[in-house]
């Protein structure tokens, strides 16, 4: 224990709760003889209350507050409210006024609290790799500055996307004092392309802002922009909102996608063109001729007619970092006059800055030994560029390398210097996501660490000594406050920007540039080539790896293949049976000039060409090493770990820089089978019951538990796809009467896309332990919200839908009427409670409930890292072993809603309540309240004709409804009709 | 013929170990598990209610200010003890020996501290002029905690004082203890029959709505 101090902050947590010693032992076992009747003579444990000394003035113990700040989870800059207990930030959720992301937060966003008390976060400055002081760093850093200047070597900066007007003041003030110095952008996800074919189309060097709010036409190929591709959260929001189903005719924009994996967004295509990576261009520029009239009949070109239909409100994106896919698709925007109505370069997106070939300039001049130093902020190119371990190699070479990064990984533990910057939630900071707007971060806890923000590392390496508070006030004084919209004094528009974690002002670009048409050349075909093609692509979840040592995350599922803890190679059912392979074969797949090789385990899954095999980028991560027993200790645990020690295999070693461009595609690729087996815990066949025949009936094979639809059908009759409710009589005498609120939840399957955030933030709000992979295997995962995901084969077409699946808290629950302790019992506002102390753990609920979404607590799970266990909400129990849990419809947040309506004399409003899922729900695909009240959204969406419930035919009356799947096609079977 | 035997052990071994938990138990007036009332721990700084809540007559809420806001009534920061304490250092008859003693010895009257009271200033690092001394470590006061439920158990003061319910109900005539003493047992069964009690007979004449749910209390 030697930094005490900081693991077991103001000393609260009791070192030890005293050894056993014989005589306990032996009242222990006299208390067992003696049952319950006579227990617990033995006066409790002394418990000391220590208050604060001197009490800051907003903290009000027990009470929470709430400040807004910026996600950092990704480059999104989506707006959060930061929730703070007794001075810990415990969980983040949406700012429903943030323009950008409005509400909503990614699986990644509700993940990032978890990270403040992460204790393998560098707790102070590394030299060489042995913990130092500030003082030394500066020293040294100052020192070897200094020499170089006189030398002229380079000083290079190569920084993640960087947006905010302060860190941009500080970095270039740094960088001025030298004579040969440069900062470089480069993001291990890459749209370098996108920048580029602007640069050459527009002129101007940025990522347009895409309006999916705007789009009645939407044409993706291989953008997951519902998934991981810009700005997720925002792109949702949007994208569902035109597919509101609302009005008449029903608004629902019609979505094509053409990729060649099965990725988030592709499974709520209306319409899915799946397509190896070479046909790509060919595809594009098949639409665009069709566009400008040179081909017709083919099916690019009547897609085209649909686009040209919806001119200025169509939308045509590609994900790949081809910068000649790119050009084209600029052209095809350009002819549809989508600039200026759904691609905004007028106040364009900052989320986004990678330059690929600055960063193989960089790496040209470390070859060349032209770099004298090199500072590393938010990025990881030994792990991520295509050729990492020469970077890592060439990194030797240079005289200094400062990292900021706050683990110790591939990269950083190459650099001579680490100076960790404060998590987000510790830090002053802001960023310019959308020109026009500009976010602020605030601390919400002091630094648990050593630590030193970023922008004040700078300023005291430029002589400039400064606080980042005072920076970004100088700064925004300068530079934000006269773009202000209103007119104000600067204290109250700082005041008000912190307030709301925002502010709007002018954006700096009011020139629509031109487009210029000669900047497009027509393709070149690309050769085929033998061997399959590896498609690297990130998960919803991971995504290049940077929250690779975050447990939550690794133990989502994958929203489409639902696997947790690992990485895989995808392979279609063809190509599996051409290889002779199945799901869990480890396979071998290496270059052609077997340069380089990886072996990883097979998923077989639909949804892709034969000649594809896609692999998640982010794992076989440094630092992973620390989720070997993750898991319970016990005489049959196995690790969450690969046989590399790492969760998962680096991918990255597939990826290469081609024509400028960090290419996420590789050719050639040769797959054989090792003869080696491994096992992937994937939680969809989980819970999957498969009934006698006998007993079955015509029911056995399709359970109506999705309803689906097409638009056509939808329009002309709204119950459209309803399956008919198969006569039953219910076991139960009784009808259920709820005179005050009766609580319900309808969730909307034509909304949800399945991204898994609700699944962490109710992760976080419950204090869900991570079991780990051995134990996900064992289907003891304990999420309380799970997402199915159900595959219909329609025609050799694959149609994707998520299924949320929460406890139902049905009226007549089937778990209550086993129960031989009443553990769980109705509430007099149809909860269905369950009463941890009073559970004994017979699971006769978990085997009587036919959701399936009861969770036992087979362990006490390792709550032994006491700085993590900070992260715990302190208003749910944390239930040990031998208990069952399950989803209470975040019972204590009702209970604090109930509380403070009642001090005012009120019920509680609609807009009062919101659990964690629903909350953080970035498409608002989930609605809770009070049934009992018809003005509730809740109440509302339950008399919507396309509302049904699952099982219904049980007579459980679940309060837990959904909504049917609408899908804009003319027939629900066919992808291709519209 | 063997087991007979084995059965005789066992059950004297039974025997054996539930005696002497009988023979406590009926010492302890057979108090049920949890059952903690009449705990009366020494606190580090004997702060006495009786004279602050009871004969000074300074209102619970004074101090305890978080239980009408907050789901704790919370135990005052020594900053809150300092709006007094910073004037009145010592007990009125020890202050007034002083200054008569003073007056007797023609000279300026010292402060005086009670020994108690040091305790507070020395814990905020406090000389003897009460102004911060930095060779002083401040350290925070650590009473002993008596009122407690379960941790499965969630209790919120707010609902409570909401409702009309006196602090004296849950915690007993404080303002009369010397030393602050448990006098009820905080059992679910003194719970819940306080609060069919309510409904049935409503608080000081008004009618509630107190909550028999399972959640109401554990979550």
């Amino acid at each position: 224990m030697k930094h005490k101090s900081q693991d077991n902050p103001q000393g609260e947590f009791p070192e030890e709760f005293g050894s056993q010693s014989r005589r306990s032992f032996l009242r222990l076992a006299g208390f067992t003889f003696a049952g319950v009747a006579l227990a617990g003579c033995e006066q409790s444990r002394i418990e000391k209350a220590i208050p604060y000394l001197i009490k800051p003035e907003e903290i009000t113990p027990g009470k929470a507050s709430w400040y807004a700040s910026t996600c950092r989870g990704c480059s999104a800059g989506c707006g959060i409210l930061v929730k703070n207990r007794d001075g810990r930030p415990i969980k983040i959720e949406g700012n429903p006024d943030h323009p950008v992301s409005r509400g909503g937060v990614c699986a990644i966003g509700q993940a990032m609290v978890l990270g403040i008390y992460d204790s393998m976060r560098l707790t102070g400055p590394l030299i060489n790799g042995s913990l130092s002081t500030w003082n030394a760093v500066d020293r040294t850093v100052a020192g070897t500055l200094q020499s170089l200047q006189s030398k002229n070597r380079g000083v290079r900066i190569l920084t993640g996307a960087l947006n905010g007007p302060t860190e941009k003041v500080i970095l270039d003030g740094f960088l001025r004092r030298f004579s040969n110095a440069k900062h470089i952008v480069w993001s291990a996800l890459s749209q370098s392309a996108i920048l580029e074919a602007h640069r050459l189309t527009h002129g101007m060097r940025v990522l347009p802002r895409y309006r999916f709010d705007k789009a009645d036409v939407i044409v993706s190929f291989d953008a997951d922009f519902l998934g991981t591709w810009i700005s997720p959260v925002e792109f949702t929001r949007g994208y569902t909102e035109k597919r509101s189903l609302k009005g008449m005719p029903p608004m629902c924009s019609y979505h094509v996608q053409v990729e060649s994996r099965l990725s988030l967004t592709g499974a709520k295509a209306d319409r899915r063109i799946v397509i190896a990576p070479a046909e790509r261009i060919a595809l594009i520029q098949e639409l665009y001729s069709a566009l400008t009239g040179k081909r017709a009949g083919s099916e690019m070109a009547r897609l085209g007619r649909r686009l040209q239909e919806a001119r200025g409100r169509s939308l045509v994106v590609c994900g790949s970092n081809d910068l000649q896919a790119q050009l084209l698709i600029n052209a095809i925007n350009h002819a549809l006059g989508n600039y200026g109505g759904t691609i905004d370069l007028n106040t364009p997106s900052y989320q986004h800055q990678s330059d690929d070939r600055a960063v193989q300039g960089l790496v040209e001049e470390m070859r060349e030994g032209n770099v004298g130093a090199l500072f590393l902020a938010g990025v990881n190119p030994v792990a991520d560029l295509p050729n990492g371990s020469e970077f890592a190699g060439l990194m030797k070479n240079i005289p200094l390398v400062v990292s900021f990064a706050d683990h110790v990984d591939e990269t950083s533990s190459q650099a001579t210097i680490i100076a960790p910057d404060h998590h987000f939630l510790e830090s002053w900071s802001d960023a310019e996501p959308v020109d026009g707007i500009v976010t602020v971060n605030q601390p919400v806890i002091a630094p648990l660490g050593n630590t030193r923000s970023l922008m004040e590392s700078l300023s005291i390496w430029s002589g400039r000594p400064k606080s980042a508070l005072q920076l970004m006030q100088e700064t925004w004084s300068r530079s934000v406050f006269p773009r202000r919209k209103k007119g104000m004094g600067f204290q109250e528009f700082w005041d008000r920007a912190v307030h709301d974690g925002f502010v709007e002002v002018h954006p700096t670009r009011r020139v629509l540039p031109r487009f210029r048409p000669g900047s497009v050349e027509p393709p070149v075909a690309q050769a085929v080539t033998e061997g399959f093609t590896a498609v690297l692509y990130p998960k919803v979840t991971v995504l290049d790896g940077r929250h690779a040592q975050n447990a939550w995350l690794q133990e989502i599922p994958d929203p489409i293949t639902k696997i947790t803890w690992d990485n895989y190679a995808i392979l279609s059912p063809e190509a599996a049976e051409k290889i002779g392979g199945m799901s869990g074969d480890i396979v071998r797949l290496s270059l052609p000039d077997g340069s380089s090789a990886l072996e990883l385990p097979a998923w077989v899954q639909p949804g892709q060409p034969e000649s594809v095999v896609a692999v998640a980028l982010g794992y076989g991560r440094k630092g992973t090493e620390r989720f070997t027993s993750i898991g319970p200790k016990w005489l049959q645990g196995r690790p969450s770990t690969g046989p590399n020690g790492l969760v998962g295999v680096n991918a990255s070693v597939f990826l290469e820089f081609d024509n400028g461009e960090v290419k996420y595609e590789r050719n050639g690729i040769k797959i054989e089978k090792t003869g080696r087996r491994s096992v992937l815990a994937c939680t969809q066949t989980y819970h999957s019951v498969d009934s006698p025949p006998l007993l079955a009936g015509e029911q056995r094979h399709r359970r109506p538990l999705v309803q689906m639809t097409s638009l056509a059908e939808f329009a002309a009759d709204p119950t459209a796809g309803s399956y008919p409710k198969p006569e039953s009589r219910s076991l139960w005498s009784e009808e259920h009467h709820y005179d005050g609120y009766h609580w319900g939840m309808v969730i909307d399957l034509n909304a949800c896309t399945g991204c898994a955030a609700c699944v962490v933030s109710c992760q976080a709000e419950n204090n869900i332990p991570v079991v780990g992979k051995d134990e996900v295997l064992r289907n003891r995962e304990m999420h309380w919200l799970r997402i199915d995901r159900y595959f219909m084969e329609n025609d050799g077409t694959t149609d994707v839908v998520h299924q949320p699946m929460l406890c139902h808290h049905c009226d007549n629950a089937p778990c209550e009427t086993v129960c031989p302790v009443q553990a769980t019992v109705h509430s007099s506002e149809g909860l269905n409670q369950q009463i941890y102390n009073r559970c004994v753990g017979t699971r006769y609920c978990a085997n009587n409930c036919p959701y399936k979404i009861r969770r036992f607590n087979w362990f006490d799970y390792p709550r032994d890292n006491e700085k993590e266990n900070m992260v715990l909400n302190p208003d749910v129990t944390v239930r040990s072993r031998g208990v069952m849990e399950k989803c209470s419809f975040c019972v204590q947040r009702i209970q604090e809603a109930r509380i403070e309506a009642k001090r005012q004399g009120t019920t509680i409003r609609d807009d009062q309540l919101k659990t964690a899922c629903e909350q953080s729900c970035p498409a608002r695909a989930i609605a809770f309240g009070d049934l009992n009240n018809p003005e509730t959204r809740v109440s509302m969406l339950a008399k919507d004709p396309r509302q049904y419930q699952i099982l219904a035919e049980l007579e459980i009356r679940p309060t837990v409804s959904y909504m049917t799947v609408v899908k804009n096609r003319l027939d629900v079977k066919e992808q291709d009709n519209v | 013929m063997k087991a007979p035997h084995t059965l005789t052990t066992v059950l004297l071994i039974a025997v054996a170990f539930v005696a002497p938990l009988l023979v406590d138990a009926v010492r302890r007036n057979y108090r049920l598990a949890g059952d903690n009332s009449g705990f009366e721990p020494v606190q580090p700084i004997a702060y006495s209610h009786r004279l602050h809540a009871g004969e000074l007559g300074i209102d619970c809420q004074h101090c305890h200010s978080g239980a009408e806001t907050s789901r704790m009534a919370g135990i005052p920061p020594a900053n809150t003890c300092m709006n007094c304490h910073t004037f009145v250092t010592a007990p009125f008859n020890a202050v007034r020996a002083e200054d008569e003693a003073a007056a007797r010895e023609n000279r300026k009257p010292r402060r005086i501290i009670s020994p108690e009271l040091r305790k507070l200033y020395n814990a905020l690092g406090l000389d003897e002029e009460l102004h911060p001394d930095s060779a002083m470590e401040q350290s925070a006061i650590q009473w002993v905690r008596i009122h407690a439920v379960p941790d499965f158990a969630s209790f919120d003061h707010r609902a409570h004082l909401g409702a009309g319910v006196d602090c004296q109900t849950c915690h007993g005539e404080v303002q009369t203890m010397e030393r602050v003493r448990q006098v009820s047992t905080l059992s679910m069964g003194w719970c819940v029959n306080c609060h069919r009690d309510a409904n049935a007979n409503g608080i000081k004449g008004r009618k509630v709505n107190a909550p028999l749910d399972c959640a109401a209390c554990h979550y």
